[in-house]
């Protein structure tokens, strides 16, 4: 195939390509799946880390104080905006968990007289730590109490004429070497592979469709006859898929970008550091990617036996790499440099650059994105070969 | 303000009367690097103690301008960086003394963490202070506890500064803030003042106020007024502490206290001095307590209400001839010294402040208080060796920038009756008194919530009303700390009742000892009319 061919062969494909990107765009429950997950998940997100913040600023830990009157001191010194202390004659701790507190304070007996004679008396901290907000009541009470503590025992200790200080011989000062843009890593860290998901996700329903579907539909013989090679028929098919996907991976990434300004990430510690140039490397670098998962995908479905086999195998194959991709994520895996010539790899990695403004090389980026075109056009070839095959077409 | 946190001196230092102005924050904030020498300001990643996050340390030459080779210094300024830059004007904090580095309020960032999402935060080392070329005399961590002593030593400094006392004032630290706003390409600030940084940033004020987007003052300095003459201020404060703990059911069974303190004062032996028990060795200090250090202490407690808190048990107790409770109180402050740099503090307060102030003024501010003139006598002695030509300053002029004022109604050394009486020329002001608070109110209760807000909004009026839920922390009651309970310790009865114990008890077992102890006290508990 030389040069001139190719361009013939693209010509020749134009009709082919347009009937296979109208009847994928005309799909509607393709269409609104691909909507969907792309506004889904940064919906999601942001909703996730507002209300992550908002219960981490605004809730209130109710605690319930037995016995009170052996200390007032301690109950009114409790006090604070995210405590909302009550104290009660009686009542079951249990009972009181279960009810509205969070967590109950006791008082042991004779407790005042038992702290004047220095007999460090017994203070109950009833919790359930089968409650999911009873970690963070017992560290607002704790660090109420440890201030208070701290209050008692520096005045025991100016009392003997100690200087309070004696009891730290030395002093730890903590050095955080992290920035807050590799604060907003930790924190963004789904962000890529739920991106490279979004592709998957928006190619699949079109992908089965336009493959598995056109041959159950008894379409793709007649497709067959017409005078055109088997790469322009993968071809237009993958072009016709990808696009879906690629729109509804900028939809999701226009997304994301729009809602980042209402997500509490300033709280976070985490710096909004996407640049322009970062938003749109990101839409390109997708679109590779976008060519490759659709026509694996046309790929899989093709030889799959049937229609549901084959979103079986499509569905699978959305989650696999998704899980690898998730794992070297959380094991923390330092990779070399050379890892980005592989897809997926080197896409979460540059997403992952790009979002949080981190060194990202273009270099890297223009090799690996030529590497997945590589692979997209052996899918192709591989693709062409198996029209060929007779046994394709009786799958079902 | 956790004076746990500060470095442990190996040696107790009493000479507490120095520490005039510094805000209550501990000391030794420390650059680790320095930056590269560079015309346009390029920055370093560095670390100062006290706040875990990294800064940038910027190196920036000052002083390029005069004739004299010895002026060229380079100031330290650390940036703590905005998570999120560009939003708003970068915040300055400037620090108090004069002595003290702005390097040393990093600590300040903990408690300010919000003020710092949206703005930059500055910390410039003025000239001759901290990080800036220190001017300390040789006096480091080591500050002599006698007057004599330490003046020898500041004349012996002065002669060998040659023209150095004679530059460093106020005007020269405005102009230097003002070449590093300009360095760092900021066209508008807002600053942060605390103590004698509330009399820098007002001159800035008036000298620059194009540059200046609003001012957050802590313990108001005005331009105006003599705030050497701290004798009434502290006065001020130990009254309202005895008024708040007549006020305390617990405290209010120390009935004399202040009396017991005049008598302390007025009848202070030679032997007392000698035999007064260091708080870190528990040993007799090396050198005697005299009387004006003991009044310094009381002054320098009244700063944090912490401190003053346990100030009736301490005076009591002292009166019964047990010192541990006081010498405790100075162990709570014993290395704040270390955070001033003595040549820059006498160059500014004997030109701009002791110049100013005469024979009569010490007088009528002395007059009727426990500390007398011997929190200004260590200045006046001081500028005897330290000849500089006064430097007055013009007469405020009226600025319209919002202005955030804030107060602690017992600070013993800028309290809010400054703020109110010579601070009318800035019509666009708000002002918190934090009732009971002492000196440097920012990092507590809601102060900086109210600051971010005013900073965001600075012509909107805030609503303060959170300010009253800052209390004075419990009153020591006893060797036990604080009382749990009101009825339970009559704090004279309880001491009298702890000799009786030991004058009584001295064969039994400490257990039973243990159990008389209790039922005793319910009776003393004042159940009883």
């Amino acid at each position: 195939m030389n040069i001139s061919n190719v361009i013939r062969g693209v010509k020749q494909m134009a009709p082919l390509l347009r009937k296979e990107l109208l009847e994928a765009w005309r799909d509607r429950r393709a269409l609104v799946m691909a909507v969907c997950f792309s506004l889904m998940f940064p919906a999601a997100l942001a909703g996730g880390t507002i209300f992550m913040i908002k219960k981490q600023s605004e809730d209130v830990t109710r605690v319930a104080l037995l016995g009170a009157e052996r200390a007032p001191l301690i109950q009114q010194r409790l006090r604070s905006p995210n405590l909302e202390v009550s104290s009660l004659d009686s009542g079951s701790p249990r009972e009181l968990l279960a009810g509205d507190y969070d967590i109950v304070l006791e008082f042991g007996e004779d407790f005042a007289q038992r702290y004047q004679a220095f007999r460090a008396p017994p203070l109950y901290l009833y919790i359930n730590s089968s409650d999911t907000g009873s970690g963070r009541a017992q560290r607002d009470i704790q660090e109420r109490l440890g201030a208070l503590q701290q209050l008692v025992v520096t005045q025991r200790l100016a009392a003997r004429g100690v200087a309070p200080r004696l009891l730290a011989p030395w002093r730890i000062e903590t050095r955080d070497v992290s920035t807050p843009s590799s604060r907003g890593a930790l924190i963004l860290a789904t962000v890529p592979g739920l991106l490279i998901m979004t592709l998957f996700v928006a190619c699949l329903a079109t992908a089965v469709d336009t493959s598995a579907g056109e041959r159950e539909r008894l379409s793709l013989e007649p497709l067959l006859l017409q005078p055109m090679a088997g790469w322009q028929i993968i071809t237009a098919k993958t072009i016709a898929v990808a696009s879906l996907g690629w729109l509804g991976s900028l939809l999701a990434i226009a997304t994301l970008l729009l809602l980042m300004p209402v997500m509490p990430l300033t709280e976070l510690g985490i710096q909004r550091a996407t640049t322009t140039g970062g938003v749109i490397a990101m839409g390109l670098i997708m679109l590779p990617l976008a060519l490759l998962v659709a026509v694996l995908q046309i790929l899989l479905a093709l030889r799959s036996q049937s229609f549901k086999d084959a979103q079986t195998q499509l569905s699978i194959f959305q989650i696999a790499p998704l899980v690898v991709l998730m794992a070297l994520d959380i094991a923390q895996i330092k990779l070399s440099d050379s890892w980005q010539l592989l897809p997926l790899v080197g896409h979460q990695q540059w997403l992952k650059g790009l979002l949080v403004g981190g060194a990202v090389s273009p270099v890297w980026m223009i090799a690996g994105s030529l590497v997945t075109l590589g692979l997209v056009l052996a899918a192709v070839m591989v693709g062409a070969r198996a029209l060929r095959r007779e046994g394709l077409l009786s799958a079902s | 303000m956790d004076s746990r946190k500060r470095l442990i001196p190996h040696r107790l230092r009493y000479s507490l009367g120095i520490t005039l102005f510094a805000g209550l924050f501990g000391v030794g904030a420390m650059a680790e690097q320095g930056a590269a020498e560079m015309a346009a300001p390029v920055s370093e990643t560095c670390y100062a103690d006290g706040w875990s996050e990294s800064l940038r340390c910027y190196r920036i030459p000052v002083g390029t301008d005069s004739a004299n080779a010895d002026d060229l210094v380079k100031l330290s300024v650390l940036v703590a960086p905005a998570v999120n830059g560009g939003q708003h004007e970068p915040l300055y904090l400037l620090a108090g003394g004069p002595g003290q580095a702005a390097s040393d309020l990093v600590r300040l960032l903990n408690p300010l963490r919000k003020l710092n999402r949206g703005r930059d935060i500055v910390m410039v080392d003025r000239r001759g202070g901290g990080r800036s070329d220190a001017f300390d005399c040789g006096f480091g961590a080591e500050i002599p506890n006698n007057i004599e002593l330490m003046t020898a030593q500041l004349a012996a400094c002065y002669i060998n500064a040659g023209e150095r006392p004679l530059t460093i004032n106020s005007r020269q630290t405005v102009e230097d803030l003002e070449s590093v706003r300009r360095a760092l390409g900021h066209e508008r600030i807002s600053l942060w003042g605390g103590s004698w940084g509330t009399r820098t940033a007002l001159l800035y004020q008036q000298w620059y106020p194009d540059a200046l987007q609003s001012l957050v003052l802590d313990g108001v300095a005005p331009i105006d007024t003599k705030v050497f003459l701290a004798a009434s201020a502290a006065e001020s404060a130990l009254q309202e502490l005895e008024q708040a703990c007549s006020e305390d059911p617990v405290c209010a069974g120390f009935v004399n206290w202040r009396s017991q303190l005049d008598n302390l004062l007025a009848n202070w032996s030679h032997a007392q001095a000698s035999n007064f028990p260091d708080p870190f060795t528990g040993r007799p200090a090396e050198e005697p307590v005299e009387t004006w250090m003991l009044a310094g202490a009381v002054r320098t407690a009244l700063y944090d209400p912490a401190a003053a808190a346990q100030l009736p048990y301490a005076v009591s107790e002292a009166s019964r001839g047990n010192y541990a409770p006081l010498s405790g109180i100075l162990g709570l402050f014993a290395d704040m010294e270390g955070a001033m740099s003595l040549g820059l503090t006498y160059s500014v307060a004997c030109a701009e402040e002791m110049n100013r102030i005469d024979a009569a003024d010490i007088d009528r501010d002395a007059d009727d208080t426990f500390i007398g003139d011997m929190f200004i006598r260590i200045f006046v002695e001081g500028c005897k060796v330290w000849p500089v030509p006064p430097r007055p300053y013009d007469a405020p002029e009226p600025r319209d920038h919002p202005v955030l004022l804030i107060s602690g109604s017992a600070d013993p050394i800028t309290p809010p009756k400054y703020a109110n009486e010579q601070l009318a020329y800035l019509p666009n002001q708000q002002h918190l008194i934090v009732r009971g608070g002492g000196h440097i109110n920012s990092p507590r209760g809601c102060v900086p919530d109210l600051i971010l807000q005013f900073l965001d909004q600075p012509d909107a009026t805030l609503d303060d009303g959170c300010i009253a839920d800052i209390r004075r922390p419990p009153f020591a009651a006893g060797a036990f700390g604080p009382a749990l309970m009101p009825e339970q310790a009559i704090p004279e009865a309880d001491s009298l009742l702890a000799q009786e114990h030991s004058a009584g008890g001295a064969g039994e077992n400490p257990e039973k000892l243990e159990q008389r102890a209790i039922p005793t006290e319910e009776v003393a508990g004042g159940d009883q009319p």
